[in-house]
């Protein structure tokens, strides 16, 4: 696999003037970048996550070439954004924010026709084109060929912002938040297009998002970013399995007896979560919690407890997030 | 680029934007009207038909319906220029133009075609009938000579329209300057204010106005003195192309410097 866009020590600051009473106001600095690096392969979807104002905007926007950044370098399709900018353009499709970016008195299809001509899509590619995307995200069920903008839906508008970023058929996409605000079927419907999009057409694809859930089934490699810097990196799995002592055996147990005991004899650390019903609800630390697993149960039966349930936590992407982002769960 | 195909485009957008809004469409038959008649209304008040006649030489419902179309068409080439960038800002279009590989300037010249062969349609349903009722037939030779004049001065005004836009819209809260440009721009043209007229500082910056020789040229022919007329209007074409190489770099600037600020994407 070869890089679609490489990104070295790349560093943005804003300088946002604040207001500080009726007749003063200060300049004050934000460091949005400071000195990222990464790389996204053809054929894959990173996934860039982080909290507001983390970067991940900024980022976008400097490789979408509508943001110079302050210093460090970025190549998409190996042009360089900043000295070979049309060429970039010719080579990449974006989705920004998905509400706004079309003309309300246009329909679905009309609107992608002025982008075509934007794109210097000649009429013949430009039809065949828009017929396909329009049937592949099954806008033509939805009438994008008769309904005004202003009539859509948040979903039909994500759906139609998808297609404008896939009109000139670029290798490489930007997508910021591309499902922002969508309902289950619409998000469901992008997901699947995109992993297809780097899986079977081998596109490199850059996706920005708050949603977990979502990152985790979309992005093949994911990149925390915080506070303008990568706080980590790698697939999904890798991520979960920095941080090991968040893997816990959650086991619930009904019966009478020290159960507090019971456990300081198997040497963990532990916390009782709950007690309803006399079942206990247990939560154990440990390193490899698989060593340990089995010794638990055995322990528990042989003390006349029932168990209920038991199993090995792994933590979510949720916990990686803010672990990464906050420091601490 | 595809030009005819990007020229097509913004036919479908603006011709989208006018018919499917009929306030729209009505306002721009009744437009020239509205201008007519305010002027004359203020023109009657202050003085009479012939004191115009004598200091003009045109009779002033004449005078007034052409200088309504003359304005509307040639303000509306410089608005939709001037104005685009604003609107695009407003609707979220602009980062995906910006971010695309068309050549700017390229689109600035077509953004005003549209809505310009608009305009002059209208000058059917506005100069046409008031020049048959008052020359005869002859008024729809009269008439047809005048829209063409006017196409043309209205497209000469686009690269100065471009110079405007891409140095304006350089600094916040643009529209605020754009409404200052734009009655100047309406007095400066030459319209209802004949050149001639004019004080000499306004009429030196005038003559830098490339749209106001061809209104010039337009009043001499209702004066029917067309002497000087080609003058005029070869005047205006220079000075459209002088200003065309400043159109390109007024955009780059613009562009780069929404780009270093940051092209808003919210």
């Amino acid at each position: 696999m070869s890089s679609a866009i490489i990104v070295r020590n790349l560093a943005k600051r804003y300088r946002v003037k604040k207001r500080i009473s009726l007749l003063r106001s200060h300049t004050e600095v934000i460091e949005a970048l400071r000195g990222i690096d990464f790389t996204v392969n053809y054929g894959e979807v990173v996934g860039l996550l982080g909290p507001n104002g983390a970067g991940k905007t900024t980022t976008i926007k400097i490789l979408a070439t509508l943001l110079l950044p302050d210093s460090g370098e970025a190549y998409v399709a190996g042009y360089n954004v900043i000295k070979n900018a049309g060429e970039v353009r010719k080579r990449i499709g974006i989705m920004l924010t998905v509400e706004k970016g079309f003309y309300g008195k246009l329909t679905g299809r009309e609107n992608l026709e002025y982008f075509a001509a934007l794109y210097g899509l000649d009429r013949v590619r430009s039809k065949d084109r828009i017929d396909y995307l329009i049937r592949l995200l099954e806008l033509d069920k939805l009438g994008a060929d008769y309904k005004l903008l202003e009539e859509f839906s948040l979903g039909m508008k994500a759906r139609l912002s998808l297609a404008r970023a896939l009109l000139s058929d670029a290798p490489v996409l930007l997508l910021d938040e591309p499902t922002l605000g969508l309902d289950p079927p619409s998000a469901r419907r992008i997901r699947e297009l995109v992993r297809d999009l780097a899986h079977k057409e081998g596109k490199a694809v850059l996706y920005t998002t708050h949603n977990m859930f979502e990152a985790e089934l979309v992005c093949d490699r994911i990149l925390l970013i915080n506070k303008g810097m990568i706080a980590a990196w790698g697939t999904p799995q890798e991520l979960k399995m920095r941080i090991p002592k968040l893997r816990v055996i959650a086991i619930n147990i009904k019966g009478e007896g020290r159960v507090d005991r019971i456990l300081e004899s198997l040497g963990v650390k532990y916390e009782i979560k709950s007690e309803e019903n006399s079942i206990n609800s247990i939560r154990i630390h440990a390193e490899r919690p698989e060593d340990v697993f089995n010794d638990v149960v055995r322990k528990f039966i042989a003390s006349g407890f029932e168990i209920v349930s038991a199993r090995i936590e792994e933590p979510t992407l949720e916990d990686v997030f803010i672990y990464f982002s906050e420091g601490s769960l | 680029m595809n030009i005819p195909n990007l020229i097509e485009a913004e036919f479908k957008l603006v011709y989208g934007e006018i018919f499917r809004r009929r306030s729209a469409l009505v306002s721009m038959i009744i437009y020239p009207y509205l201008f007519a008649g305010f002027t004359l209304f203020f023109g009657y008040t202050i003085g009479s038909p012939g004191l115009f006649m004598e200091r003009v030489g045109v009779e002033p419902v004449v005078f007034m319906i052409t200088a309504s179309n003359m304005v509307m068409s040639i303000i509306n080439t410089v608005d939709d220029v001037l104005w685009r960038p604003l609107h695009d800002a407003y609707v979220g279009t602009l980062p995906y133009i910006i971010a695309s590989p068309i050549n700017k300037l390229e689109l600035f010249i077509i953004i005003p075609v549209p809505r310009l062969l608009l305009l002059l349609i209208t000058g059917f349903t506005s100069i046409v009938p008031i020049y048959v009722l008052h020359y005869g037939l002859n008024g729809v030779v009269l008439a047809l000579t005048v829209i063409s004049l006017t196409t043309f001065g209205a497209l000469t005004m686009s690269t100065l329209g471009i110079i405007i836009a891409g140095l304006v819209h350089t600094v916040g809260e643009s529209w605020r300057i754009l409404n200052v440009v734009r009655p100047l721009l309406m007095i400066l043209v030459g319209a209802y204010f004949p050149r001639a007229l004019m004080p000499f500082a306004a009429y030196i910056t005038s003559m830098f106005i490339p749209s106001s020789h061809v209104v010039e040229s337009i009043h001499r022919i209702l004066l029917g003195d067309i002497g000087d007329v080609y003058l005029l209007l070869a005047l205006a074409a220079t000075l459209a192309l002088v200003y065309a190489p400043g159109g390109s770099r007024s955009l780059l600037y613009w562009e780069k410097k929404k780009v270093s600020e940051g092209v808003k994407t919210s």
